[in-house]
């Protein structure tokens, strides 16, 4: 077996990837991922696995030419991205009507951007280091653990080890929004077993830029360093190490046009918006194929996390602190036959949270060991089945269960239908993941806290069930696809976020209903050769009790139509061209800046949002040079900062956001490959 | 909107895909060749007028490409892929053509494995 084979087969082992049903062909199904390349389309659904995965792959990453993984679902239908807020810049993403916290990521499937980096994270990933991206609605394997509620996203970096990957790969961006960016990532095979990545990426926003016209920084200034070094090393006897370490270091500054750090915050000075985070990751994974007991493999992930955030929006400081420890130690094996799989292993998630708001102080250690098991049915290609079971003891909220259920069924050719259902628990950092609600000068409220809690409060606990049809066709001899699926979150217990006062924004546990419906459809195809039309629709219904009241839960868009056409040529000229529909959202009373009181709630418009991007490449890719364009219509909520003229005083709102919050953007970059 | 594009869209495909059923024919020929990279060279070589679809399958080496012989033949979608410096068929590709594929390409001699 060549080197080559071997590395990607412990990738594959090691990964232990959401869609588990297939993994016992694992080795010839990673041996044909390398040598059947067809015209991969950008974004593929699979057929096969009990578990329905939309792999995102390097193309339909380059759709968006910038910059990072809040920003690379641009072309990505099941993905919302919205900015948090008008001051910090940072994007969250909403899957199945829900935040970007309620989906897990992960990084080659160790958790990645948890607790307190729940918002700020996603700018953590360059795009240029992304090979691709896996992801799944719903509550996903057991084996990566209990918190994923609206799905998982996985995602891959470029691998050091794969002859496709250049030396050194070079991405260069400029936009006309003062952003400069620039990514390296390099490779080096030292021998057939040891291997290195070094990735590298800095950004700055260097201008004081306000599109808008209210006096604000449409996006503060910034600088961001980010560096990670991994290693893989395996033997011929099917042991397998990697490891890595990652860095990330920000700071922010933003606010008014003339507000300089560190500038007091009272009446009368410039208001401003401050943030610096230090960030550091150290992981590791052994793995072992059995070789005299095939199909049979050990696993051991292991991660460690270290997280500090200072922030200052106006005169409301927040410091939190996280230092979290992860180990998976995961066995599989069959039973009998390759029909039928089983993995079982036991995990460790701790975590230790140390946070600041306004000079309150919130601390907790939450240490959750917990054992798993997960069988596989792959009997017959007709049925596939995915049920896991595992047991965790929370050491504030005590044992609980989480069954999950997949299962996949061909009714006919080229079609799959599927069905999950699956409980998720998770601890809602009420804080890091609702920053965007800092800058305002609503005060946040706990509503009757409880001692021995995380923030007083209980842990979110939800039950997802999913149904999903895909169905492939060629016509006219190209090939399409048409997708729709439907989901269904229910919440037990869930971390109200109520901001229907605006002078407030309280939290407190569920008392009535919460639950998100979610909708979609997607119809892929070629319409003439290597020109691919996507259409999609998604409808969400997400409602919440609050007070007693269940009300559409704000800020979310129940309609969103979306159109993608893009287009290669012969001679390497690649053309893309995106245009959403957003549909209203309800925003809740406001403060009433005549004469004090609120206003009641009301719905923003439904607006359209275009983008478009051209590439040329040549020798062979080696070298491409993109340019393209964000908000063509240069389409801006207004208003978007509530009270800006009197940012310190009630009513100051910078948080109700429903449409962009920067203006049209041009870019141009450089793709480097050095073989 | 959305209902009038789609419905549109469905009733085109469905013209032209009724139009030409009588005109169509399948062919299967052995086209050299080593990776990806070629295969995207051969398929857009086949993809000359007339020719409704084009697969090369890199383990096989054989090019299943479908067309229209009212409009084209196989020894013309032959001389294409020849030209792009792969064998097709019993099309041979001219030395100087095969000379200027990339290195990983040239068959006779190399192989690549992406």
């Amino acid at each position: 077996m060549t080197t080559y084979t071997w590395a990607l087969l412990w990738g594959g082992l090691l990964s232990c990837a959401a869609a588990s049903a297939q993994d016992t062909t694992r080795t010839t199904k990673q041996i044909e991922e390398v040598t059947i390349r067809n015209r991969v389309k950008s974004t593929e659904i699979n057929l096969l696995g009990a578990i329905k995965t939309e792999k995102i792959g390097a193309r339909e990453l380059l759709k968006a030419a910038c910059c990072n993984l809040s920003e690379s679902f641009e072309t990505t239908p099941s993905v919302d991205v919205a900015f948090t807020d008008a001051v910090s810049g940072y994007k969250q993403i909403q899957m199945l009507g829900l935040t970007g916290a309620y989906t897990y990521f992960t990084r080659e499937n160790i958790p990645d951007i948890r607790g307190l980096a729940s918002i700020t994270g996603l700018s953590y990933t360059p795009g240029t280091w992304i090979e691709g991206m896996q992801l799944s609605k719903g509550t996903g394997s057991v084996v990566n653990g209990f918190e994923s509620v609206a799905g998982q996203i996985n995602v891959e970096w470029k691998k050091p080890f794969e002859d496709k990957e250049p030396t050194a790969l070079v991405n260069l961006y400029q936009s006309t929004q003062a952003r400069t960016e620039a990514n390296l990532v390099f490779r080096n095979q030292f021998s057939g077993n040891l291997s290195t990545n070094l990735l590298l990426h800095g950004r700055s926003n260097w201008a004081r830029i306000d599109q808008n016209n209210d006096g604000f920084m449409d996006q503060p200034l910034d600088k961001q360093f980010v560096g990670a070094n991994r290693w893989f090393w395996h033997n011929d006897k099917g042991l397998e190490i990697q490891g890595g370490i990652k860095g990330v270091y920000t700071t922010n500054t933003g606010g008014q046009l003339n507000y300089n750090r560190d500038v007091p915050q009272v009446t009368g000075n410039p208001w401003g918006y401050q943030s610096d985070v230090q960030r550091l990751e150290g992981w590791a994974k052994i793995g072992k194929v059995f070789a005299r007991n095939p199909g049979s493999s050990m696993g051991l992930q292991l991660a460690g996390t270290y997280h500090n955030q200072e922030s200052q929006f106006g005169a409301r400081r927040y410091e939190g602190r996280q230092q979290s420890f992860y180990a998976n130690l995961i066995y599989q094996t069959l039973l009998g036959t390759t029909d039928h799989v089983l993995k079982a292993g036991a995990s460790l998630q701790h975590d230790q949270y140390d946070e600041t708001l306004s000079g309150n102080p919130y601390g907790r250690t939450e240490s959750v060991p917990g054992v798993f098991t997960e069988y596989s049915y792959n009997g017959n290609d007709k049925w596939n089945v995915v049920a896991g079971l595992r047991a965790d003891y929370h050491n504030l909220y005590g044992a609980f269960v989480t069954p999950r259920l997949h299962v996949r069924y061909t009714p006919w050719e080229k079609a799959s239908l599927r069905a999950s259902v699956g409980r998720a628990q998770r601890t809602a950092n009420i804080f890091a993941e609702n920053m965007g609600f800092m800058a305002s000068n609503r005060s946040f409220v706990i509503d009757r806290p409880e001692t021995g809690m995380a923030y007083g409060l209980k842990p979110e606990v939800a039950w997802n069930t999913g149904l999903n049809f895909t169905q492939k066709f060629r016509l006219n001899y190209r090939d399409g696809s048409f997708s729709t699926d439907y989901y269904y979150t229910d919440f037990q217990n869930q971390i109200v976020v109520d901001i229907e006062d605006p002078t407030q924004v309280r939290f407190y546990n569920l008392d009535g209903r919460s639950f998100a419906h979610s909708l979609q459809a997607q119809f892929d195809y070629e319409l003439i050769r290597n020109l691919d039309l996507r259409l999609a629709y998604r409808w969400y219904d997400v409602r919440t009790t609050y007070d007693g009241v269940e009300k559409e839960r704000p800020l979310v868009a129940a309609h969103r139509a979306f159109a993608n056409v893009g287009y290669e040529t012969r001679n390497h000229w690649k053309l893309d061209y995106t245009v959403q529909l957003i549909g209203p959202k309800r925003i809740p009373a406001t403060y009433s800046h005549h004469g004090g009181g609120t206003e009641g709630e009301s719905y923003s418009p439904a607006f359209v949002q275009m983008s478009a991007q051209i590439s040329k490449s040549w020798k062979n890719d080696d070298v491409e040079v993109y340019l393209g364009g964000e908000n063509l219509t240069n389409y801006m909520q207004h208003p978007m900062i509530l009270g800006s003229e009197h940012p310190f005083s009630t009513g100051f709102d910078a948080s109700l956001i429903w449409g962009p919050a920067m203006g049209r953007n041009l870019y141009a970059g450089l793709r480097w490959k050095i073989q | 909107m959305k209902r009038l594009v789609f419905s549109s869209l469905f009733s085109v495909i469905a013209l032209t895909a009724s139009a030409q059923t009588a005109d169509v024919k399948t062919d299967t020929i052995a086209v050299s060749g080593n990776c990806s990279m070629c295969k995207k060279r051969i398929e857009d070589a086949a993809y000359s007028k007339g020719v409704k679809r084009a697969d090369w399958n890199d383990e096989t080496k054989k090019l299943v490409v479908v067309y229209r012989p009212s409009k084209t033949n196989l020894t013309a979608i032959q001389q294409h892929i020849a030209a792009a410096g792969h064998d097709a068929g019993p099309v041979a590709a001219k030395e100087a053509d095969y000379k200027k594929l990339p290195d990983c390409c040239q068959y006779k001699s190399n192989s690549c494995n992406h």
